[in-house]
């Protein structure tokens, strides 16, 4: 079980953090610094089972190991673009981490934080392999049941608790809906694997169960995604919980769910996706076919997401909830590519994950740090920041114009993958584009509004002192953070092949080969 | 076991569905939404038992699987609800969820 590197590292580094605390290290900078080491060797070995060339030594899973159509009995496959999914959560947790190391050195809990941002890490990269809906639906569940006591860690803060158990009750809601949906798909095939589900969408079995079963999932998965109209509890959540949290969640944890419908819905012979050849593995596709009705379904909700994301981020006067509310509308751009289904969208909303990680974790980092410069939740409270911090300024305006698309940044590239893949699908995909192009330009406006908040408007005349940390009272490991969110941002938006490139082919292998 | 027809048990899973779900959405003590989750979960653990027994020779034993599996999964998510519970209890003396509104504003 050497391919389980990975994710054994950091449930080791996550117990040390544990253990450590129980006897009594409890210092911020030691543990997160354990939690970065561990984020780290995680995400090399990761890249080495990529078969990225500097870090070939490190290798622990053979290549002829991935890819392969998992057997009907698997509970777990390794395909490259499930690698890249946990490279993507990978590198979210650690930038996470990297920030969280310039928390008030005095707060309690750094080993709850740290030690449950790797567990939820390991959910979120077990997820991204799973071939079977029980060992995903679990490991998505790890994810959730991590999350909620991440947000309620700081025992002390009302507004933290009420979020996690508003957290709590939808997720344990949701959890409910998709394990009823998964038990309805057992009942109709008789087995829980997805390779087996896929084939099985043909007259076979009880196809009005599996039906039921499939729309359970989207609602219960829909809600992890933040999909409208399971989306009213996110707002709350990202407002309430500990900023740092927040950009762990909007732009690390939600995304499982997205991988949970990739994994669902695409695959060899899957339900969405166009097959290359008539019959695969002697199942034919019959005439009662779950795909065109799935397919209108998905793609009517990614409309949705981002129509409502974007107006209803509009409407805000506070930064984490105009934040939070983005996150809704990114999310519906990633469903689209689900909802096209063909290879080049899975390599688009693939890239946009990784932007949107990038973009959103980056923002809520800012805003994190922001706030411990004594600047108020709403967005006026920005006013001024251009002049007083004119660097932190043009990180966090860099985000915010990548978000919003334009280019030469990774978010107009990331849309761009997918809005061209919709385009070449035909069909009623192209409206689907066209909805995404619109809703780009609609968001321009609330991005554009923080813009001018930062730069046009004057200073308040009271201006407290920033704490006394490095950077000006941000921190070496949050200025680290952002710093490689900048970095990223440009270097991906302006070259973006080295990344895109393994991205299609990982998404090319994935149409064909599973799970 | 075969004297009563599959469909009986899915009808009652279904209503014990429709129970804990309309108990999450209407219930504003956190303890009565505790159970009314633990009842929602309890449906789709039904489900599986249901579905394992009925499935003939060898196919049975995932779904017996996933019923155990899911027994272990509610208690930890009943054990983490609990815990938010307390604190919550600690911080802000009530228990009722619909007087939880400082966010939202």
């Amino acid at each position: 079980m050497l391919a389980f590197l990975p994710e054994v590292v950091l449930l080791a580094t996550a117990l040390v953090i544990f253990l450590l605390d129980v006897v009594g290290e409890r210092r911020l900078e030691v543990l997160g610094g354990i939690a970065v080491a561990g984020l780290l060797a995680s995400l090399a070995l990761v890249l080495a089972d990529l078969g990225f060339a500097p870090l070939a030594a490190l290798r622990t899973l053979p290549a002829a190991d991935v890819d392969l159509i998992p057997a009907t009995s698997a509970l777990f496959a390794f395909t490259s673009l499930g690698l890249a999914f946990e490279a993507i959560f990978l590198t979210a947790a650690l930038l996470v981490a990297l920030a969280s190391l310039s928390r008030p050195s005095g707060e309690k809990g750094a080993a709850v934080f740290f030690g449950l941002l790797l567990i939820a890490t390991l959910g979120m990269t077990t997820a991204a392999i799973a071939a079977d809906l029980i060992f995903l639906l679990l490991a998505v569940e790890v994810v959730g049941i991590s999350t909620y006591l991440l947000v309620g860690y700081p025992r002390r803060d009302p507004r933290g608790l009420e979020a996690a158990m508003k957290f709590y009750i939808v997720g344990a809601l949701s959890t409910a809906l998709s394990f009823f949906g998964a038990s309805l798909l057992f009942g109709a095939y008789g087995s829980t694997n997805l390779v087996i589900l896929s084939q099985a969408t043909g007259s076979v079995g009880y196809p009005a169960l599996a039906l039921a079963g499939y729309a359970l999932l989207i609602a219960g998965l829909g809600f992890k995604l933040t999909i409208v109209p399971f989306h009213a509890w996110a707002v709350d959540v990202y407002d309430g919980a500990p900023t740092d949290v927040s950009a762990f969640l909007a732009g690390g944890s939600k995304k499982v769910g997205l991988v949970a419908f990739f994994l669902l819905f695409i695959g060899p012979v899957s339900l969405i996706v166009v097959r290359p050849v008539a019959c695969v593995g002697g199942v034919c596709p019959t005439a009662f076919d779950f795909a065109p009705t799935l397919q209108l379904a998905l793609g009517i909700l990614a409309v949705l997401t981002m129509t409502v994301g974007n107006v209803l981020a509009l409407l805000q006067r506070e930064m984490k909830r105009m934040l939070a509310y983005s996150s809704i509308s990114q999310a519906g751009y990633m469903l689209l590519g689900i909802a096209v289904g063909t290879a080049p969208a899975l390599a688009g909303a693939t890239f946009q994950v990784l932007a949107h990680v990038f973009m959103k974790s980056g923002a809520f980092l800012v805003v994190a740090g922001v706030a411990g410069l004594g600047v108020g939740p709403l967005i006026e409270d920005w006013r001024g920041l251009g002049q007083r911090r004119p660097v932190l300024a043009t990180a966090f305006a860099l985000m915010l114009l990548s978000l919003a698309g334009i280019p030469l940044t990774v978010g107009f590239l990331s849309k761009f993958v997918l809005f061209s893949a919709a385009v070449n699908a035909q069909g009623y995909f192209v409206w689907l584009a066209v909805a995404g192009v619109l809703n780009s330009a609609l968001s321009v406006f609330y991005y554009a509004r923080v813009l001018k908040v930062m730069y046009v408007d004057p200073s308040p005349a009271e201006i407290p002192a920033p704490p006394a940390l490095p950077f000006g009272g941000i921190g070496y490991g949050r200025a680290a953070a952002i710093a490689l969110v900048v970095i990223a941002i440009v270097a991906l938006g302006v070259d973006p092949q080295p990344v895109l490139g393994p991205l299609q082919s990982a998404a090319n292998h994935f149409v064909l080969t599973g799970p | 076991m075969s004297a009563i027809p599959p469909v009986d048990f899915l009808a009652l899973s279904a209503i014990l569905l429709g129970i804990g779900l309309f108990g999450i959405l209407t219930r504003r003590n956190f303890i009565l939404l505790l159970i009314s989750i633990e009842i929602a979960m309890n449906a789709a653990i039904l489900n599986f038992v249901v579905f394992a027994a009925y499935s003939g020779t060898g196919g049975g034993i995932g779904g017996q699987a996933a019923a155990v599996v899911l027994v272990g999964l509610a208690a930890t998510e009943v054990a983490v609800g609990l815990a938010i519970v307390l604190a919550l209890n600690r911080v802000r003396g009530s228990i009722n969820v619909a007087e939880a509104t400082t966010l939202r504003q």
